[in-house]
């Protein structure tokens, strides 16, 4: 009874899945394939074809090009950053005895926010009268425009990111902190290994599998910055902080070059998975070559 | 003996100091914007802990101030929490229904299905949006709940985590229910997700906490003042010219705090989970 077929079934229960992976994701790619190709804006009934018109010009675009280089370099700041951090706070809060659930419930509350919510808290903090900037005014003499300037703007945004996803990676860290038994440390404690030594030879090696699902968690993350961005910058000051999704947005959505705003999508899936799938081999290499898989 | 046990006593104080600070670090922007949603207004991004406090933003949100036309903030409110609601259960309800399937139900496709799924999974979303919206708008569901809902009505994270679940639960229990006379809608509601309390916990609080805070789709299927979330309206009203620092606060905290409060009263069950689903 247990290895007899049910199709009906099988076809019944996932039919909600099936159902909406056609209406909203084999129509969809297909549509923006050919949506490539127009010049459609959106709204007019007519449109034509112009071949890979779309595509020489997202080329050609600063915008674009800016997209391609923004997200490497947010990359480049927000995953150290949130990595290093995550970290810390997984090796503070595995050896505490008491209150372990507390803190991580506490580490844990930023990746409830909102985007929107914890932009308007950084631009209200960062605003020309704010504590910090009138203390750094008074105090050294430094007038910063937090997100007027291209790098001083970049920082703020993987900044604010980073926040929300500290304590969401520094929990999957922790766990798997966890898992390396007591026996591994005890053995090294008696061999007389010193903590900062024990680190890098034991907990690092160990917590491999762990750090590999946080760092391809946190390229995933660069891939898809929109929110922050928006709010704050709307992708400037001069495209530095132009996230793809940014550029897509407002090709689509504000211009209403619906043709042109897919042909960059195309061009940022294309970039976006092959990004990954390279960020993906050589994290694996890595391992592999210090043994840790 | 007694020297290095001080030594490790001290470590441990030192390690509670530092994580408590970090913790205070951490969560700061909220007391921030708590403090600065009750500050008086010449104080709001003024002081970093004001001194004098006042109600004023918050009715200033529900008043609309000097202009008297007030925003609709409890409106969009209430737009949020059903449309977060709604759309969170269908994910959750489809998500148990497909994983069954995949798990437990043996059929001609099976291997098909699974592997549409895992090529969606890894295909970068970023291309759907424009085509989506389309989808919408062709539909005629442009300006509607269902343009919020129904997009967002399955997630294939959560038939991924479901299925990885309900492949370890034993088929022995389905076949016993089998034998009992149980059809498998009942298998499936008294069985598989009554074991799955905790990773059904795991489940519901970050779909729910991804769909309360979305707001590129929400803002771009929706364009009436009464059909915006809560997210989207405080978007908008705060961009970048907003002069009201306070209300803006107010409203934040409006957003912030009910996820919040879900959060901790299920955090024991989602501690449970997680360190179920981590491992």
């Amino acid at each position: 009874m247990g290895t007899k077929n049910n199709n009906g079934l099988g076809w019944l229960f996932t039919s909600p899945y099936l159902v909406f992976a056609v209406v909203f994701f084999v129509v969809p790619l297909a549509w923006s394939l050919y949506l490539a190709f127009t010049n459609w804006d959106l709204i007019s009934p007519d449109y034509q074809n112009v071949g890979v018109a779309n595509f020489i010009k997202a080329l050609g675009s600063p915008a674009v090009r800016a997209a391609f280089f923004v997200t490497f370099k947010f990359m480049v700041v927000f995953v150290p950053l949130v990595t290093v951090m995550s970290l810390v706070v997984a090796v503070l809060i595995q050896g505490l005895p008491r209150f372990k659930s507390f803190y991580m419930v506490g580490f844990f509350l930023p990746y409830l926010s909102s985007g929107v919510v914890a932009s308007l808290i950084g631009k209200g903090f960062l605003s020309y009268s704010s504590p910090i900037n009138v203390f750094l005014r008074e105090q050294f003499g430094l007038k910063i425009n937090w997100l007027g300037s291209p790098f001083s703007a970049l920082m703020v945004v993987s900044v604010i990111i980073a926040w929300k996803f500290i304590g969401y990676y520094g929990l999957i860290l922790t766990s798997g902190l966890e898992s390396i038994g007591k026996e591994v440390y005890e053995a090294a404690a008696i061999d007389g290994v010193t903590e900062t030594k024990r680190f890098w030879t034991i907990t690092l090696p160990l917590l491999y599998p762990a750090i590999y699902t946080t760092l391809i968690l946190s390229v995933g993350v660069t891939f898809g910055i929109f929110t922050e961005v928006y709010q704050l910058t709307g992708g400037g000051p001069n495209f530095a902080t132009n996230t793809w999704q940014m550029e897509i947005f407002n090709q689509a959505f504000k211009n209403l070059q619906a043709g042109y705003a897919s042909a960059v999508a195309i061009i940022a899936s294309v970039v976006t998975f092959i990004s990954i799938y390279i960020i993906r081999k050589l994290l694996e290499m890595w391992g592999k070559r210090n043994g840790w898989v | 003996m007694v020297g290095s046990n001080d030594r490790s006593k001290f470590r441990l104080t030192v390690r509670y100091i530092v994580a408590t600070a970090l913790l205070l670090v951490m969560v700061f922007p909220y007391l921030y914007m708590v403090l600065s949603s009750f500050a008086a207004w010449n104080q709001v991004d003024r002081k970093l802990i004001p001194t004098s406090y006042t109600l004023k933003s918050y009715i200033w949100l529900f008043t609309g101030g000097e202009s008297g036309v007030p925003r609709p903030w409890l409106h969009a409110f209430f737009n949020s929490v059903f449309v977060s609601l709604a759309s969170t259960l269908l994910m959750m309800v489809f998500g148990v229904m497909v994983s069954y399937a995949l798990a437990k139900v043996k059929f001609r496709g099976r291997s098909f299905v699974n592997n549409v799924i895992l090529f969606q999974m890894f295909f970068p979303a970023i291309i759907l949006l424009v085509p989506n919206f389309l989808v919408i708008q062709k539909v005629g569901l442009y300006d509607t709940y269902w343009a919020m809902i129904i997009p967002k009505a399955v997630s294939l994270w959560a038939i991924f985590m479901y299925t990885n679940f309900f492949k370890a639960i034993p088929t022995a229990f389905i076949e016993a229910a089998k034998l009992d006379g149980a059809t498998d809608l009942q298998i499936l509601y008294k069985i598989m997700v009554p074991m799955s309390k905790s990773i059904t916990t795991v489940i519901f609080l970050f779909l729910l906490m991804e769909r309360w805070t979305e707001l590129l789709w929400d803002m771009i299927v929706v364009r009436s003042d009464g059909m915006l979330t809560l997210n989207v309206l405080l978007s908008q009203m705060f961009g970048p010219y907003g002069a009201y620092p306070g209300p803006m606060y107010a409203a934040s905290v409006l957003l912030t705090l009910p996820i919040v409060i879900i959060f901790l009263i299920y955090s024991k069950k989602f501690k449970e989970g997680m360190q179920f689903s981590l491992k």
